[in-house]
C-alpha cells in the first residue's frame, strides 16, 4: 500500500468519524432538546393546573361570601356594605368585595358605590358566563386602589336585600399578595413562570409591578428584542389570542435568547408563559457533548493502540516470514554456490585419479583444480566479507591515498579482460581536484572493481564502458565529495531488479548475457561497505540499453597535499587520463572456436554453463565411451537437440540453474517438441540445489532422474550406463 | 403542542454549532447574575419609588422617576472626570426595604436613594448613608429652606439634602357643608382652622344630615399607609404627642383625649362603619366620589379636586390647628467603593448646581428658594401652603426608625376603632410599642462620619 493510499483511507476513516459524530451530536442535541421541552410542557401543566386551581378557589370563595350574604340579617344595601366590609376584612384573597345590582351599580366593601356608568364590569358577563376573571384596568372603572389587581366576578341569581336585586359579586385581590403563590421557578431557579392577559400586561411574572403606572407588557419586551424562525409578534399576539400552546425562540433586548413555551389558562384570555433561558439547554447539553467527546477519545485511542499493536504484530509476523525466507533463500544459494566449485573439485579428483601417469593430463586438471578451488576462496571471502558488513564488523582503515593511483589499478586490472572482448573504455576527470584524499583504498578499490567488472562482464564486444570522476570541495574546505560513475552498454536490468540489485544473492538472469559469473554478493558488499564510508551507491539502467553506477562518497582532503595549486592538479589529471589512455588497449581480434569431439556411439547432451564443470564432465564421459555434447544454457541445449537427428541423444544432462533459459523450462521446452524422442529422451537433473521441492521441480518439468552436485561419478556412470545398455527407465 | 414547528427546536444548526464548537472548548462564561460590571467606567445605581409628580412646566411629567431618569442620562452625558454608567431603579412604594437594605453588598446595592424622609431617615442609621455637608456648598446651603433641611440633619448633619416637601392638611367638600347647613365654617381661598369644639359640632351635623352611603370624615386602620394623619389627629386635644427626649408621649390626657374623641366618633356616626379595615385609599376613593366629606390633600393633589373643596388644619392645641409635611430628597450611600461614593455626591451636586433639574420639583413645594421664587406663582396653593408653614408640626419626632414605628402605630388604632381596647389602654400601648421600636432603632443607629 502505497502512502497517497494510506493516507487516502485514513482521511476517509476521519471524515467518517467525524460526519458520524456530528450526526450523533445533533440527534443527540435534538434528544436532549425534546427531553427539555417534555420538561418545559409538564412544568406548564403543572402551573397551568395550579393556576386554574387557584382561579377555581377563588371563585367558589365569592360563592361562599355569596351565600353568606343570602342568610345574613341585612336590611338595606348599608348594611350590606357593611357586612361586605366584615368579608374583606376577614379574607386573606379578597382586598375588597364589590355586589352588582341588576342596574350596574357597585357597591364596594369600603362603602364607595360606583355608579353604572362610572364601570363597565357589567359588562364581562353580559354574554352569560357564570364567572370571570380579570387583571384590573381602571379603564373598565376606577375601584378604590391603584396597585395591581385582578378581578373576580360570579354571577348571583337575584340575591335580593331590601329593595335592590344583586345579579353579580366581584372580589379585588392585589396582585401581589397571590402573585408569589403563583410564580413556579423551574430549571434551578432559571426558568420562570408568567401569566399575561391577551393586551400583553402581566398577572404573574417573577418582576411584576404593584402598581398600575409601572405596569410592564410583555408585547414591548418581545419588540424590544426580537423572535427567531420568522415568528412575528402579531403571530404570538394572535395565538394567545386563540388560545393555542405554541413554542418561540427569542432574543431580548440585552441579548439574551430565551426558549418561551405557552399554554392557555382554561376559561381566561390569559396565556401562561414558561421562559427558559437557551443556555439552560446549552449547560444541559454540554456534559452530553463532553462525555461524548471523552468516550470518542476513550475509543478512538483504544481502537488506535488495537490497530497499533495488530500492525506491529503483523509487520513482525511479514518481517519473520521475510527473514525465513531470506534464510531459506541465502542458504539455497549458498548450497548452489558452494556445490557447484566442489563439484568441479571432485570431478578433477576423480580425473586425476585415472590418470596419475598422464603428466600432461595431470597438469591440466592441477590447472583446473586451482582455478576451483580459487573460485571457492573468493566466494567464502565475499561471504565473510558480506557478513561482517552486516554485522557491522568491518572496520575501514583511514589513510592518505591518491585517487588517481587507486583508479589507475583498478582500470588496470581489467585491461585485459576489456581488451579481449574488444571493449571500447573511456575516462574523464575534469573535476578531479583533490586527488589526495583520506580513507580505506582498498575498500574503494573492492567497489570500483566490482562495478568495473560487472560492467565488462556483462558489456558485449565492442561495446562501451565510460567512467566519469568529478569532485566538490566542502565549504570548510577539508573534504572532497568523489562522484565516480562507471557507464556501459550492457545488457542493462529490468527496473524490478534494480530494485534488488544490492541486496545479497542477486544475479539478473539476463537472456541476453551469456555470461553469470561471480557469487552475486559483489554488488551487495560494494553497497554496504559504501554505507559504511558514508556515502551512497546508486543505478541507473534501462534494459538492453545498459546501466550506470555511480559512486558518491565524501573523504577528508589528504592535509600534506591540500596546499597543491589546481594548475598542479589539472597537469596531474591530464598525465592520469592519458596514461590511463595508454593503458587500456585496442579492441581484440575475434577469438577462434574449439574443436569437435570425435562421435561416439551413445550420444549424451551436456548442459552446463560453468565451463569447468563441462569439461570435467566431458572429459569423464568421454573416457567412459560416451559422445558428448555441450550446451551452455537451456536455449543452446533445446536447440541442439531439436536440430539432432530424431534419436540421436540417449540422454540429456541438465544443469538446472543457467543463463538465458535454466534447465526446467529447457526441459519442459524438449519434451514440447513434435518428434517422438522428445518424450522418450532420458533428462537428468544436475544441480546443487538439493532441497525436496528443488528435486520435484525438477521432475514436474519433464526430466526423470536427478543427479546432485557435486556428482556422484559412480552413480552418474552407472545410471548413464543403464541408458547406454538401453535399460528401464 | 407547536403552532410553529420550526420554533419548537430549541437549538437549531447554527446554535448547535456553535454549542458543539464551544462544549469542545468547554471555555467558561461568567454568569451575568450578579458578576460585577467589566467595564472600567463607574457603573451608579439610582433607586427611586414610583412617586406621582407634577410639574407646572411640563405637563408630560406624571412620575417623578422620569425626571430622576432625566437627571442621570444628562449626568452620564455630561460627567467629565471619568466614563460613568448610571442605573436608575424603580421600585413599589411598599417594597423600601427589598430594594434598599435587601441590597447591601450586592451588585445592585443603591448609591443614591431619592424618597420621602419618613422612608428613608430609617437607612440613615444603618451608617451607610453619608453626610453631605461637604458637597453642600454655601449657595446651595443659603438656597434650600431651613426647615426642610432641618428635617433631614441628625446630630448636626445633613443626611438628606431635600430637593420638594410636601403639606398636609385637611380638605371639606363644600357642597356637603352646605348641605348640612354648615356655611359659617367655610372659609373660602385659605387654610382655616377649627377648635375642637367646632369639629365635634361639624361633624355631628354632617352625620345627621348626610345621605345613607356617604360619611363625614376619613377614617382608616388597615394598614400603616397614612397612618402619620391620624397621628396628627391625636394632637387635637392638644397633646404634643412627643416628650422632650423624642419618644411618643400619648398617655397624657389631652392624648387620651384625643383618643377618646376618635373611638366616641365612631359610635357617632364621624367615619365609615368598620373603619378599623379601610386603607387610606379606600377614603380617598369616598371623598373623590362625594361620599366622603373631610379628607386629607395636599400642595399637590389639591388640583384633582378644583374648587369643590376647602382646606382646613388638621385640630390641633391651638386656634391655628396644625399640618404636617414632609420632605423628599437624596441620600447618598457609602458601600465601601471610594470611586463610586465620589460619582454619586458630584451627582447630587450636579442637581443642586443646575437651575434646570432644580426647576423640576415645581409641582409641589420646592425646597429651592429659588426655584420657588420663579414657579411659586403657578404653583396650587403655593402662597397658602407657605402661609400655612408655622402651623407644621413634625410627624417623625426625628426617631431614628419611622418604618418600624409606623408597623407597631396603626394596629393599636384599629383596635381602638373596633372598641376592642380604651382610650387609656390605646395610649398606654401606643407608648409603650413605638417608644420600643424608637429604643430599638435608636440603640442600633449607626450614622456614618
Amino acid at each position: 500500500m502505497n502512502r497517497r493510499k494510506t493516507i487516502a483511507i485514513i482521511v476517509t476513516a476521519a471524515a467518517v468519524l467525524a460526519f458520524a459524530v456530528v450526526v450523533y451530536l445533533m440527534q443527540l442535541s435534538a434528544t436532549v432538546a425534546g427531553n427539555l421541552m417534555t420538561s418545559v410542557d409538564e412544568i406548564s401543566r403543572h402551573d397551568v393546573e395550579t393556576i386554574e386551581g387557584s382561579l377555581d378557589n377563588s371563585y367558589a370563595r365569592l360563592n361562599s361570601v355569596a351565600e353568606r350574604m343570602d342568610v345574613y340579617d341585612v336590611r338595606d344595601v348599608h348594611e350590606a356594605q357593611e357586612q361586605l366590609n366584615l368579608e374583606a376584612a376577614s379574607s386573606a384573597l379578597f382586598n375588597a368585595i364589590y355586589l352588582l345590582d341588576a342596574d350596574g351599580t357597585l357597591y364596594s366593601s369600603s362603602y364607595v358605590r360606583i355608579a353604572a356608568d362610572d364601570h363597565a364590569y357589567d359588562e364581562l358577563m353580559a354574554d352569560g358566563r357564570e364567572h370571570f376573571v380579570m387583571l384590573y384596568d381602571d379603564a373598565n372603572g376606577k375601584l378604590e386602589t391603584t396597585k395591581e389587581s385582578l378581578i373576580f366576578g360570579i354571577r348571583l341569581n337575584d340575591l335580593r336585600i331590601g329593595d335592590t336585586t344583586f345579579v353579580g359579586l366581584l372580589g379585588r385581590s392585589d396582585l401581589s399578595a397571590i402573585s408569589d403563590q403563583l410564580v413556579i421557578e423551574s430549571f434551578d431557579g432559571e426558568g420562570v413562570s408568567s401569566v399575561v392577559n391577551s393586551q400583553g400586561y402581566y398577572i404573574v411574572s417573577g418582576n411584576a409591578a404593584t402598581d398600575l403606572s409601572g405596569r410592564e407588557n410583555f408585547y414591548d419586551m418581545l419588540e424590544a428584542g426580537y423572535i427567531e424562525d420568522g415568528v412575528t409578534i402579531d403571530d404570538v399576539r394572535q395565538n394567545i389570542a386563540e388560545g393555542k400552546d405554541f413554542v418561540i425562540n427569542c432574543v431580548t433586548a440585552t441579548g439574551e435568547p430565551l426558549v418561551m413555551s405557552f399554554a392557555p389558562v382554561e376559561g381566561t384570555a390569559w396565556s401562561f408563559i414558561m421562559t427558559v433561558p437557551t443556555e439552560v439547554f446549552n449547560e444541559r447539553f454540554a456534559p452530553f457533548i463532553a462525555m461524548t467527546v471523552g468516550m470518542l477519545g476513550a475509543m478512538v485511542c483504544v481502537v488506535s493502540i488495537m490497530l497499533a499493536l495488530i500492525y506491529r504484530f503483523m509487520k513482525q509476523s511479514v518481517h519473520a516470514q521475510a527473514e525465513a525466507a531470506a534464510r531459506t533463500e541465502f542458504l539455497s544459494n549458498m548450497s548452489h554456490e558452494i556445490r557447484t566449485p566442489l563439484n568441479g573439485i571432485i570431478g578433477l579428483n576423480h580425473l586425476m585419479e585415472r590418470h596419475m601417469d598422464d603428466a600432461e593430463a595431470m597438469a591440466g586438471y592441477v590447472g583446473k583444480l586451482g582455478k576451483a578451488a580459487q573460485y571457492l576462496l573468493s566466494l567464502v571471502n565475499d561471504i565473510l566479507d558480506v557478513s561482517k558488513l552486516q554485522a557491522g564488523k568491518v572496520e575501514l582503515v583511514n589513510e592518505p591515498f591518491s585517487l588517481e593511483a587507486l583508479i589507475d589499478n583498478v582500470c588496470e586490472m581489467q585491461r585485459e579482460p576489456m581488451a579481449d572482448r574488444g571493449i571500447n573504455f573511456t575516462f574523464a576527470a575534469d573535476g578531479v581536484r583533490w586527488p589526495y584524499l583520506v580513507g580505506d583504498e582498498v575498500r574503494i578499490s573492492q567497489v570500483l572493481m566490482n562495478i568495473l567488472s560487472n560492467a565488462v562482464k556483462f558489456t558485449p564486444e565492442d561495446g562501451t564502458i565510460s567512467m566519469n570522476v568529478s569532485q566538490v570541495i566542502a565549504p570548510s574546505g577539508l573534504a572532497a565529495t568523489t562522484t565516480i560513475s562507471i557507464a556501459d552498454t550492457g545488457c542493462g536490468m529490468t527496473p524490478e531488479f534494480q530494485r534488488h540489485i544490492f541486496d545479497v544473492f542477486t544475479q539478473e538472469r539476463n537472456k541476453n548475457s551469456e555470461s553469470q559469473k561471480g557469487t552475486g554478493l559483489g554488488m551487495s558488499i560494494s553497497h554496504l561497505l559504501t554505507e559504511q564510508m558514508g556515502g551512497v551507491l546508486s543505478v541507473e539502467s534501462e534494459l538492453g540499453r545498459g546501466s550506470c553506477f555511480t559512486l558518491t562518497v565524501t573523504l577528508p582532503v589528504d592535509p600534506a597535499h591540500a596546499g597543491e595549486s589546481a594548475e598542479e592538479a589539472a597537469r596531474e589529471r591530464r598525465a592520469f587520463e592519458a596514461a590511463l589512455a595508454a593503458a587500456v588497449p585496442a579492441p581484440a581480434a575475434d577469438g577462434s572456436g574449439e574443436g569437435e569431439p570425435a562421435a561416439e556411439p551413445t550420444r549424451l547432451l551436456v548442459a552446463e554453463d560453468n565451463e569447468l564443470n563441462a569439461d570435467i564432465i566431458s572429459s569423464i564421459l568421454s573416457e567412459e565411451g560416451f559422445a558428448i555434447t555441450v550446451a551452455e544454457n537451456g536455449e543452446e541445449a533445446v536447440r541442439a537437440f531439436s536440430e539432432s537427428p530424431e534419436g540421436y541423444f540417449a540422454a540429456i544432462l541438465m544443469d538446472a540453474q543457467m543463463p538465458v533459459m535454466d534447465g526446467y523450462e529447457a526441459s519442459r521446452a524438449i519434451r514440447a517438441l513434435k518428434r517422438p524422442d522428445a518424450a522418450t529422451v532420458r533428462i537428468f537433473a544436475c544441480t546443487a540445489s538439493t532441497f525436496t521441492e528443488d528435486r520435484n521441480r525438477a521432475l514436474a518439468s519433464g526430466m526423470d532422474d536427478f543427479l546432485t552436485k557435486p556428482l556422484n561419478v559412480t552413480v552418474m556412470l552407472k545410471k548413464l550406463e543403464a541408458v547406454r545398455k538401453g535399460g528401464p527407465r | 403542542m407547536n403552532a410553529f414547528p420550526l420554533a419548537s427546536m430549541p437549538l437549531s444548526r447554527r446554535r448547535f454549532c456553535a454549542l458543539a464548537a464551544s462544549a469542545l472548548v468547554l471555555a467558561a462564561v461568567p454568569g451575568a447574575g450578579c458578576a460585577p460590571a467589566t467595564s472600567s467606567a463607574v457603573h451608579l445605581v439610582i433607586k427611586v419609588p414610583r412617586t406621582g409628580h407634577d410639574v407646572v412646566f411640563d405637563e408630560d411629567i406624571s412620575q417623578v422617576e422620569t425626571v430622576i431618569q432625566a437627571m442621570a442620562d444628562d449626568f452620564a452625558a455630561t460627567y467629565a472626570k471619568e466614563p460613568v454608567e448610571v442605573e436608575v431603579v424603580v421600585f413599589e412604594q411598599n417594597q423600601y426595604d427589598d430594594a434598599v437594605a435587601g441590597c447591601f453588598d450586592t451588585p445592585k446595592a443603591p448609591d443614591v436613594l431619592y424618597g420621602d424622609y419618613f422612608n428613608t431617615s430609617t437607612y440613615i442609621h444603618t451608617g451607610r448613608v453619608v453626610p453631605l455637608d461637604d458637597i453642600v456648598t454655601p449657595d446651595i446651603r443659603a438656597d434650600l429652606f431651613d426647615h426642610l433641611a432641618a428635617m433631614s440633619t441628625v446630630e448636626g448633619r445633613l443626611y438628606m439634602i431635600p430637593y420638594l416637601a410636601r403639606q398636609n392638611v385637611l380638605a371639606y367638600n363644600l357642597e356637603m357643608f352646605r348641605n348640612a347647613g354648615l356655611d359659617r365654617f367655610i372659609a373660602e381661598g385659605q387654610i382655616t382652622a377649627w377648635t375642637l369644639d367646632e369639629w365635634t359640632e361639624i361633624l355631628d351635623a354632617l352625620a345627621g344630615s348626610l345621605p345613607e352611603g356617604s360619611f363625614p370624615m376619613m377614617m382608616y386602620a388597615a394598614s400603616s399607609q397614612g397612618d402619620t394623619h391620624i397621628m396628627t389627629l391625636l394632637r387635637s386635644a392638644g397633646s404634643s404627642f412627643f416628650d422632650e427626649d423624642g419618644h411618643f408621649n400619648l398617655s397624657t390626657p389631652e392624648g387620651i383625649a384625643a383618643l377618646r374623641w376618635i373611638q366616641e366618633g365612631v359610635g357617632r356616626g364621624w367615619f365609615p362603619p368598620h373603619a378599623e379595615n379601610l386603607e387610606i385609599e379606600d377614603c380617598s376613593s369616598l371623598f373623590k366620589n362625594q361620599q366622603l366629606a373631610i379628607y386629607m390633600v395636599n400642595n399637590a393633589s389639591l388640583t384633582r379636586y378644583g374648587d369643590t373643596v376647602g382646606l382646613v388644619n388638621f385640630p390641633g392645641p391651638d386656634a391655628g390647628g396644625c399640618a404636617t409635611t414632609f420632605s423628599s430628597g437624596f441620600e447618598v450611600f457609602d458601600n465601601g467603593d471610594a470611586r463610586k461614593l465620589q460619582v454619586a455626591k458630584d451627582f447630587i451636586t450636579f442637581v443642586y448646581e443646575s437651575d434646570h433639574w432644580l426647576d423640576y420639583a415645581a409641582g409641589t413645594l420646592p425646597a429651592s428658594k429659588a426655584v420657588a421664587e420663579r414657579y411659586g406663582v403657578d404653583i396650587p396653593g403655593y402662597e397658602l401652603f407657605r402661609a400655612n408653614a408655622d402651623n407644621v408640626v413634625d410627624f417623625t419626632g426625628s426617631n431614628p426608625d419611622t418604618r418600624a414605628v409606623r408597623e407597631v402605630f396603626y394596629p393599636c388604632i384599629h383596635d381602638l376603632l373596633m372598641g376592642s381596647t380604651t382610650p387609656e389602654e390605646t395610649a398606654a400601648r401606643i407608648d409603650e410599642l413605638c417608644n420600643q421600636a424608637i429604643d430599638e432603632g435608636r440603640a442600633a443607629s449607626v450614622l456614618h462620619e
